[in-house]
Formats: C-alpha cells, sequence, structure tokens
C-alpha cells in the first residue's frame, strides 16, 4: 500500500469514505444539482430581510463607536468581516448594488488591515450608501442604474487606497 | 473538469463559516446536491468539538474561521494523529484569492479552495473535483495532507515540485485576487512524473 519516497516521508493511496459514497448509483447530475440549489436558495431568500437588517445595524453601531473612539482593538477586521458577509450574501443572491457598494467598503477595510490610514469618512459614506441600498426600491437596482453613487464610491476608494 | 453524477445522501458534511446567513446558504446548495445530514458550526472551536465527537466525511471550511482560522484549523486537523477525522476531504471557502493565499491553504493541506461568493455551479464541481481525482497522502515530518506535488498548466509562473516541472515561482508579496480557474490550476494539475 504504502511506499517509501524519502527517508522521512510516506506516500499512501487514500479512498475516503466522501470519495466512495459520492460515486454510489442514485447521483445527482450536475445539471439538476445546480438547478435544484438554485431553487433552495429561492426559499431562503426571504429569510435575507432579517438577517440584512441586524447585521448593517450591527456595523453602523461598531462604526459609530470607532467614530468616537470606543471601539475595541480589532474592529477593523471586525468590520471587513461583517462586510464581506455582506458582499458575499447580496452577490449570491444576485443584489447587485449592495454587493458593489459593500466590496467597495471591503477594498477600504483591506487596505487599512495591511497598513494603510483608516479615513472614518470614506467608511461612513459607505455605510450611508449600505442603507440606502437594503431599501426595497434599492435592492435590485444594478450599479450602472446610479452611476452618479458607484462613480463617487469609486473616487473614494481611489483616494483612500492609494 | 469531468462532472459524472454525485451522490450526497447519507454523507456527513460541516459547514463551518461565522455567518449564519452564508452558512444557510452553503447549507441550501448542498441540500439542493441531494445531502441530507449537514451541519453547520460558526467557529473553529466548534469544528474540533464536532471532529472529536463524530466523524465526518466532508469539511467546507471559511479562511477566517474565528478565532484560529481556517489555516490554523486545517493543520491542526492533518496534525491529530489519534483522530479518525485526519483525512477528512477539506474545501476551504476563501474571499481572499490571492495567489499567496491559495498556496497556504494548499500547503496546511487542504484538499481545493472554493472563492467566495460562491455559486451553485462553482461549489458542484469543486466537490466533484475532489470526489473524483482523488490524490495521494503525504506523511512527512512536517506536513500531513493530499500530495501538493502536481504540474500547473495554464498559470504564468506556476509552481512545479517534480521533474520536468517549471521552476518554483512563489510570490513573496500579496498580489491580486486569481479567478477560480487559477485557484483551480494551483490544486488539480495532473502529476506528471515520479521521483
Amino acid at each position: 500500500m504504502s511506499k517509501r519516497t524519502h527517508p522521512e516521508a510516506r506516500e499512501f493511496a487514500l479512498d475516503t469514505r466522501f470519495q466512495k459514497m459520492v460515486r454510489r448509483e442514485g447521483g445527482v447530475s450536475r445539471e439538476a444539482a445546480v438547478a435544484r440549489a438554485a431553487d433552495e436558495i429561492e426559499e431562503v431568500k426571504p429569510r435575507y430581510d432579517e438577517w440584512l437588517e441586524g447585521e448593517l445595524q450591527q456595523f453602523a453601531s461598531l462604526i459609530r463607536k470607532a467614530e468616537r473612539g470606543e471601539a475595541e482593538a480589532g474592529w477593523v477586521e471586525t468590520a471587513n468581516f461583517q462586510t464581506r458577509a455582506l458582499r458575499d450574501s447580496a452577490t449570491m443572491l444576485g443584489f447587485e448594488l449592495l454587493a458593489f457598494i459593500a466590496n467597495s467598503l471591503c477594498e477600504i477595510l483591506d487596505a487599512v488591515e495591511t497598513g494603510s490610514e483608516c479615513n472614518m469618512d470614506s467608511i461612513v459614506c459607505h455605510l450611508d450608501a449600505l442603507m440606502l441600498a437594503r431599501q426595497r426600491s434599492y435592492r435590485h437596482l444594478k450599479p450602472d442604474q446610479v452611476p452618479d453613487l458607484t462613480k463617487g464610491l469609486r473616487r473614494v476608494v481611489k483616494q483612500v487606497t492609494i | 473538469m469531468a462532472n459524472p453524477k454525485m451522490n450526497l445522501r447519507d454523507l456527513a458534511i460541516l459547514v463551518a463559516d461565522p455567518s449564519s446567513y452564508i452558512a444557510m446558504l452553503v447549507h441550501s446548495m448542498l441540500r439542493g446536491f441531494g445531502a441530507n445530514k449537514v451541519q453547520d458550526v460558526r467557529s473553529s472551536i466548534g469544528v474540533l468539538q464536532v471532529l472529536t465527537e463524530q466523524r465526518i466525511d466532508l469539511l467546507i471550511c471559511d479562511m477566517r474561521l474565528p478565532p484560529h482560522g481556517g489555516l490554523q484549523l486545517t493543520r491542526a486537523i492533518r496534525g491529530k494523529r489519534d483522530n479518525e477525522n485526519r483525512t477528512v476531504p477539506i474545501l476551504m471557502m476563501s474571499a481572499d484569492a490571492r495567489e499567496n493565499t491559495i498556496k497556504q491553504a494548499r500547503d496546511a493541506g487542504a484538499n481545493m479552495v472554493i472563492a467566495k461568493p460562491i455559486s451553485p455551479a462553482s461549489l458542484y464541481d469543486r466537490l466533484s473535483w475532489i470526489a473524483f481525482n482523488p490524490r495521494k497522502f503525504i506523511d512527512t515530518a512536517n506536513y500531513f495532507g493530499p500530495d501538493r506535488r502536481f504540474k500547473i498548466e495554464g498559470y504564468p509562473g506556476g509552481v512545479g515540485r517534480r521533474k520536468g516541472d517549471q521552476e518554483v515561482a512563489v510570490a513573496a508579496e500579496s498580489g491580486p485576487a486569481l479567478a477560480q480557474d487559477d485557484i483551480d490550476n494551483l490544486f488539480s494539475a495532473v502529476r506528471t512524473g515520479q521521483d
């Protein structure tokens, strides 16, 4: 089974239970699996509103504390984590404007995490944009349908991440 | 990437993501693929607890899973000699798709990295790749995990570890994010020779 390839190295073939089980009869084709997954996602979409509202409130509270200088050390990492979750969920559900704004904010927070100066105004203006885009009347818009907003955010990102 | 049919029924799958909604979305996708035994946890401590108590067939884990992070968690799982889950396939989800980060995941012992945000098609393809492209395991003093030696095709400045492969060209600094195809190339290229 195993063979020596180096005095300290052991190499061995492994058929995991996952691999064995996946190969059983009765599997689902890619096409069917992807279509069913999309249907399953549709079913959990209604819970998005509640989750989004909670996440944005927590995020806003964190940013307000940071503005007052009362946030705990590591708040940028927390903010970045929350923003990534907002971006990823919005992308997965097809809410393009929310995803665009969150991604733009991720760029700023990534830069801060890697040593750029933290510009609170740039973060707050993204928070305001997120609050706007969460509204039902904006949520299904695409970034190019609100060019003033998206161009403005891009300018902000460019300025603070250089 | 070939995609034979996958049967996920009765497989114990653990989804570890700090965001409850992201975990719910991944859970939904897996349910759509036919999985019926999916659990989720929010922390690396939760993962280790589950792995101590029961056999898990597949771990889908976020790279930034608090408090340890996905890389440290993967090393801990691969390093635990007395645990039956030591060889569990690990699919790492990462919003950070820079080359250096992907290589760190590979070197920690992850089977594959999937870039966030995840789509049903990308998740299906990555699971299919893990299932139908098994790699040998390597056990050395400082690494335990799927064989990392492979030839890179299609990615400039690729990584080679065997005779005939390209020279190692690992970026010292963080670079631009990789597309999922490039991530796949970092994991998937066929081995081209023997030591």
